[in-house]
């Protein structure tokens, strides 16, 4: 998987757990802002993207959500896969390409679409339930992404 | 499924990280306050303190008619639930026995025992079965063996338990928990057929646990027999100092660990990427071995500086690790217990899948993910930790000043700071780094 930037800042205020503890409890404060403000501000991007895009044309009103792209060829996911944050109470549409006939299942929200090879599968839901969720291929078993809703 | 887990549709999220700094102040301030401000002489009762139970209820408890009653119960629902994992729906979503158990039974024994006593004890269906084949055997040969063993047989017993919850890669399957389970009864028999009775105690990885998460219950028995109330944590120091008891307790916090661990998105994406049999085994053994070698370390190293036997140290105070590894279990598995566990009840209602049978009409109930928040969530999950830690540092006080009255603070430093180290490992993986 490439490097992904919104990890950093998670990844410095980890850092900074471990130097940070000794001296006081005070300085979380400051670790605190920067882990939440970019935690909010990665959804943005993945969600102002699919204007370009022919299948989001016909759902417009997604634009107002979240829409995570997946492709899967050959067994490998490619797209919005890892981690993807998404803000509790927010509209999230999974749009999966892929290659192979099979099953999407979202866990805990428990929702299912079938995959047929060549045209996207889409799940539009609100994303009510907060936790971490794995978006997974049914019969390949493999996992496309990890839903984490907070 | 693919989950770090046995099963499960969903894992906690991230605790937020004011949570993480807030909690690891916390620790490290309480464990200065513990061996700085509190007592200066033992002060905790020993394995004599306690007040006992109404002869008469003792009497009931320790007759064998509560006792068999149970254990037959027990055998029939493990039995109903094999064959449930044998001729009931394929799905893992819709056949209760994974559900039954990993969550039900494996994290609902941890709130049973700590509530109740050493229930697994009281209840174990092998030590019915056990009674009932023991006529056809020898006359356990191997008994006297057992008290050098110790504890070492169950720490191997879970050991296996725990690779096959965490690691076994078809592990959420029915007929996984079918073939687990009566394997599990057919090895165990044969070994108490060996070793007799007293083999439950020491190997049966599950009573075991048990009785070691019971120890922190108000609920003991006094050295001469008697049932008490007491304070759990004169209990938990009451605990006999059997060989094998640290790497029971070693197992249990480092697999927990492990299983944090695989949460994480470093390790998603990282050393478990292949999401494999043998990544998983050589992360959980590693997690095992890293818990292990600096406990083993912070004690030895306690030891030198008051100039003790160094190798009796790990032992002497691995009943003072018990409630950090229980406040890391409650941490990992509370949610759990309390979302994905319903899963059983719901199930239960048409447990073969059958058409149109809905005994308790609960059947077509969704599990609710939203039941308990995820503010709650991680409030419990720090609160675990924190009082785990704090209970552990203040039996590793106690349990120093009994084994030298004039024990110096400096003196119990490096375990403090092992302690302070599993604490504030358990709050990244719970921050998720």
């Amino acid at each position: 998987m490439t490097v992904r930037p919104a990890r950093l800042p998670r990844a410095l205020a980890a850092s900074a757990l471990v130097l940070v503890l000794p001296l006081a409890a005070c300085a979380g404060t400051d670790a605190a802002a920067d882990g939440d403000g970019s935690a909010s501000s990665t959804p943005a991007p993945s969600g102002a993207s699919p204007t370009e895009d022919a299948g989001a044309a016909t759902t417009a009103p997604a634009a107002s959500g979240t829409r995570i792209e997946v492709q899967v060829t050959g067994g490998q996911v490619a797209g919005d896969t890892g981690r993807v944050p998404v803000a509790a109470g927010e509209e999230v549409t999974l749009a999966i390409t892929g290659d192979a006939a099979d099953e999407v299942h979202v866990h805990g929200y428990d929702l299912t679409t079938d995959l047929v090879p060549g045209t996207p599968a889409e799940i539009t839901f609100d994303a009510t339930i907060p936790g971490v969720f794995e978006v997974e291929l049914h019969d390949a078993g493999t996992v496309l992404l990890t839903l984490q809703v907070s | 499924m693919l989950l770090a887990h046995g099963v499960g549709s969903r894992t906690d999220l991230p605790i937020p990280i004011g949570f993480a700094l807030y909690g690891a102040g916390a620790a490290i301030l309480a464990s200065f306050a513990v061996l700085l401000l509190f007592w200066r002489s033992p002060h905790l009762g020993g394995a004599d303190s306690g007040r006992p139970l109404p002869a008469g209820l003792q009497r009931v408890l320790d007759g064998a008619g509560p006792r068999r009653g149970l254990q037959a119960v027990a055998l029939l629902v493990t039995a109903f639930v094999v064959l449930v994992a044998l001729g009931g729906p394929e799905e893992t979503s819709r056949n209760l026995a994974p559900w039954a158990l990993f969550v039900t039974f494996w994290v609902g024994i941890v709130p049973a025992s700590l509530l109740l006593g050493p229930v697994w004890r009281f209840a174990n269906p092998l030590r019915l079965l056990h009674r009932l084949l023991r006529p056809l055997g020898p006359a356990a040969p191997g008994a006297h063996r057992l008290p050098a063993l110790g504890l070492w047989p169950a720490a191997g017993s879970l050991l296996v338990f725990v690779w096959l919850e965490l690691v076994y890669p078809d592990r959420s399957e029915p007929i996984t928990v079918a073939v687990f389970v009566l394997a599990y009864a057919a090895v165990h028999l044969a070994l108490a057929q060996w070793f007799g009775e007293g083999w439950f105690a020491a190997g049966d990885g599950f009573e075991a646990y048990s009785t070691l998460v019971a120890r922190l219950s108000p609920w003991g028995r006094r050295s001469d027999g008697r049932l008490v109330v007491r304070n759990p944590l004169a209990g938990a120091l009451a605990t006999p100092g059997q060989p094998g008891l640290a790497a029971l307790v070693l197992v249990l916090l480092g697999s927990t660990a492990f299983d944090g661990l695989t949460r994480t998105v470093w390790w998603q994406t990282g050393p478990g990427s292949a999401n494999d049999w043998f990544s998983g085994t050589v992360g959980l053994l590693l997690s095992i071995g890293l818990v292990a070698g600096l406990y083993v370390l912070g004690t030895r190293l306690s030891g030198r500086l008051a100039g003790q036997d160094e190798r009796v140290q790990p032992g002497r105070y691995a009943a003072t690790v018990i409630p950090i590894a229980l406040g890391y279990t409650v941490a990992h598995y509370f949610s759990l217990l309390a979302l994905d566990g319903q899963t059983t009840w719901i199930l239960l209602s048409n447990p073969f899948g059958a058409e149109g049978v809905d005994l308790f009409g609960t059947y077509g109930n969704r599990v609710d993910l939203t039941a308990v928040s995820a503010d709650v969530i991680a409030l419990v999950q720090v609160g675990a930790i924190i009082t785990g830690h704090v209970v552990g540092v203040v039996l590793a006080h106690e349990r120093a000043l009994l084994s030298a009255r004039r024990a110096r603070a400096s003196d119990q430093l490096p375990l403090v700071l092992v302690m302070v180290v599993f604490t504030l490992g358990g709050l990244g993986l719970l921050f998720g780094f």
